[in-house]
């Protein structure tokens, strides 16, 4: 099975994310389509299976971004599942992310009479961490010294 | 514990049930509840001052000071006493009538209970050995381990819990500058010179709003009664912008003046009007649905998104920002519109408008070093230990704890402090959590109360074998009877 999947490259310096607007195929074997048929419905844990998954690192490394060694990057879109709200939200966005996040994060104050305005900056705040979670790092390859 | 004024509690329940065929024990039976001790009979609660286990008592010595000496402090200063051998413990409180039971101004403010069954005086239930000191904390030393009080005594400490509760923000409103702040209890007569004496607004966040409360809302009951051009009579209903104590007050006014209006026979004659700056009526999507309903039943009018910035009491107009959000640009990367807030001041004429004022913490709390950004103590929110010194712990309404500010929360908290603290002198770990229990009884009418329990699940939480949803009669009477001398006498005394 063919999965398609976008990426968004990581600045750690400015803290920010830049969207690769291109679309790469994944081909998966048997048991990783199984696995996505069962994770597809709860979006962190597919992440996750993706993140772990060293056969997906190694061909990020070898065949999306071969030159950006050692650089950080994070998944925005596996086939029509999308996390580029984890990356891309302002306290400006659409209500299906503000109230996505607002569930996530349990932002339930008192009985939850604060502005979009004041939600919205403790979302981005949360979010700066959780964000952490999500950016998959392209090492470099340790070779084992055969001597 | 008083057992007695318990049991005057429980014989005027029963007048209550009697009156309606019922005895308590079917009372109970319709509650489902087989243990709850309130509802028990006096035999029962001897029986249970037999049963009161002997507490293996704590050695550790150590000077713990209890800044407020409200609802949370004083029950803290019970339960330490209770748990420690030889306690060392200093209450900071400047107000003689401190304990007040502030859920009962509602009941005042809707002419149910008189104003003296709320106000108690503070040394009543000073437990033994407890140094109090008539003063209040004006700067907080973590640093050095000290506070300075108004009176300009410096006090050293080991271990320092901060329960000082809340300060109502009535200056921040335009055209009650001269108000001040105020506190639920003490001497609030600039507050109420501001108000004036009958120009219709009114709170009950004040003890002594309370009862002006209920002689304003008489007036305008009989406005409404004599109401002949078909002109209705105006009752507004504000919620505000920051977080509350006992969130469902400010609906549990609205719900108590529709009821006495129906009884004078002159709901006809009145619009009942509820604006509250949130976009829902609960955070709870179980409640607010309910409320909703409620609200459609009771005929009242909502308008969501409406913040009280001022009033013009000469002219009986109060402004609002109402907030409402727009469509914005389309978004590329989230392929979505993006939400535009925008916002308008409107002018709404009232003739009865009950205020609910906006909650900070005291300017000597959040201008300190103990103090958040927003004023609140930052505390560990199941543990309640400061989040920066460890030998600090914070509980009641100025905690900065999510959906904490009922007295229903301190009963939780008051324990997992005490148990922390202890643990903390004891250099063990902090076992002891908070989950976030919150409790609102949301009085619908007179003789109905819907039980509001949650915590940070974010949905109802009941202790009842019950649909948390409906309306009850029995959760009435336990409001009304039970849950006062549960306060007063149970949670005072460090047991309940
Ligand atoms: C109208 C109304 C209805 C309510 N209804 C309910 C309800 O139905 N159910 C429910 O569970 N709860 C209800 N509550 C909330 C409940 O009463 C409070 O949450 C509870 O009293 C909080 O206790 P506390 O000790 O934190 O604050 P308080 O009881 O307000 O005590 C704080 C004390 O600290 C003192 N203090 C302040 N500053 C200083 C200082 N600098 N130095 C020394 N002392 C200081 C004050 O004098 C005061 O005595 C209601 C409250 C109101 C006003």
């Amino acid at each position: 099975m063919q999965v398609k999947f976008e990426f968004a490259i990581y600045d750690e310096a400015l803290d920010k994310f830049e969207l690769d607007e291109k679309i790469y195929s994944y081909e998966l074997n048997e048991e990783e389509t199984e696995t996505y048929s069962i994770l597809k419905s709860v979006d962190l844990h597919l992440y996750n299976f993706f993140q772990e998954s060293e056969s997906f690192k190694s061909w990020i490394k070898d065949e999306v971004y071969p030159n950006m060694i050692g650089g950080k990057i994070a998944i925005c879109d596996i086939n029509e599942i999308s996390f580029r709200r984890y990356y891309f939200f302002k306290v400006t966005s659409a209500d299906v992310h503000y109230e996505y996040f607002k569930k996530l994060f349990k932002i339930h104050h008192e009985i939850d009479w604060q502005g979009r305005e004041e939600v919205g900056k403790e979302i981005l705040e949360q979010l700066k961490i959780k964000r952490q979670e999500l950016i998959i790092e392209l090492k470099k390859d340790i070779v084992e010294n055969e001597a | 514990m008083n057992y007695k004024y318990i049991n005057n509690m429980l014989s005027e329940m029963d007048k209550d049930l009697s009156s309606k065929g019922m005895t308590r024990r079917d009372a109970m039976k319709l509650a489902g509840i087989s243990g709850a001790s309130f509802m028990m009979g006096g035999s029962n609660l001897s029986a249970m001052e037999k049963d009161e286990k002997p507490i293996a008592k704590s050695g550790v010595d150590a000077k713990i000071v209890i800044v407020g000496g409200g609802l949370a402090g004083m029950s803290t200063a019970a339960r330490l006493t209770l748990n420690i051998k030889n306690p060392d413990i200093t209450v900071i409180e400047p107000n003689k009538q401190s304990v007040s039971y502030q859920p009962g101004q509602t009941l005042v403010a809707a002419g149910i209970w008189d104003a003296d069954e709320i106000i108690y005086n503070r040394d009543d239930f000073v437990p033994e050995g407890t140094k109090i000191i008539e003063d209040k904390v004006i700067d907080f030393d973590p640093m050095n381990n000290q506070v300075t009080t108004a009176k300009g005594q410096v006090i050293d400490y080991d271990y320092l819990v901060v329960a000082t509760g809340l300060q109502l923000d009535f200056e921040r409103l335009e055209g009650l500058e001269h108000a001040g702040r105020a506190y639920s209890i003490g001497d609030n007569s600039r507050l109420h010179k501001a108000m004036g004496d009958d120009s219709g607004i009114c709170s009950i966040y004040t003890a002594e709003g309370a009862t002006k409360t209920w002689e304003q809302m008489q007036k305008y009951i009989e406005k409404a009664k004599n109401a002949k051009d078909g002109k209705k009579v105006q009752f507004l209903f504000t919620h505000p912008g920051t977080p509350i104590k006992c969130g469902g007050a400010p609906k549990k006014i609205m719900y108590l003046a529709n009821a006495r209006l129906k009884e004078a026979g002159a709901r006809e004659n009145a619009e009942l009007i509820f604006y509250p700056n949130g976009g829902a009526m609960f955070g709870i999507p179980e409640y607010h649905d309910a409320i909703l309903e409620q609200f459609k039943r009771e005929n009242f009018k909502w308008h969501y998104r409406t913040n009280l910035i001022g009033v013009e009491i000469e002219n009986k107009i109060a402004i609002f920002d109402s907030q409402w959000q727009e469509k914005g640009p389309y978004d590329p990367v989230m392929k979505d519109f993006e939400v535009i807030s925008k916002h308008e001041k409107i002018r709404v004429p009232y003739d009865f408008l009950h205020i609910t004022p906006d909650a900070v913490a005291p300017r000597e709390v959040a201008e300190s070093d103990i103090g958040s950004a927003a004023g609140w103590v930052p505390v560990n929110k199941e543990t309640l230990q400061h989040i920066k010194f460890k030998n600090v712990f914070a509980l009641g309404d100025i905690a900065q704890v999510p959906m904490g500010k009922t007295g229903g929360s301190v009963r939780k908290q008051y324990k997992v402090v005490v148990d922390n603290l202890i643990s903390q002198m004891e250099g063990k770990p902090l076992t002891s959590k908070y989950g976030g229990y919150t409790v609102c009884p949301l009085i619908t009418d007179i003789g109905t109360v819907m039980l509001a329990e949650f915590d940070w699940s974010v949905k109802p939480t009941p202790s009842f074998p019950l649909d948390p949803l409906v309306e009850r009669w029995v959760h009435w009477l336990m409001k009304v009877y039970a849950l006062k001398p549960m306060t007063m006498y149970g949670m005072l005394s460090g047991k309940a």
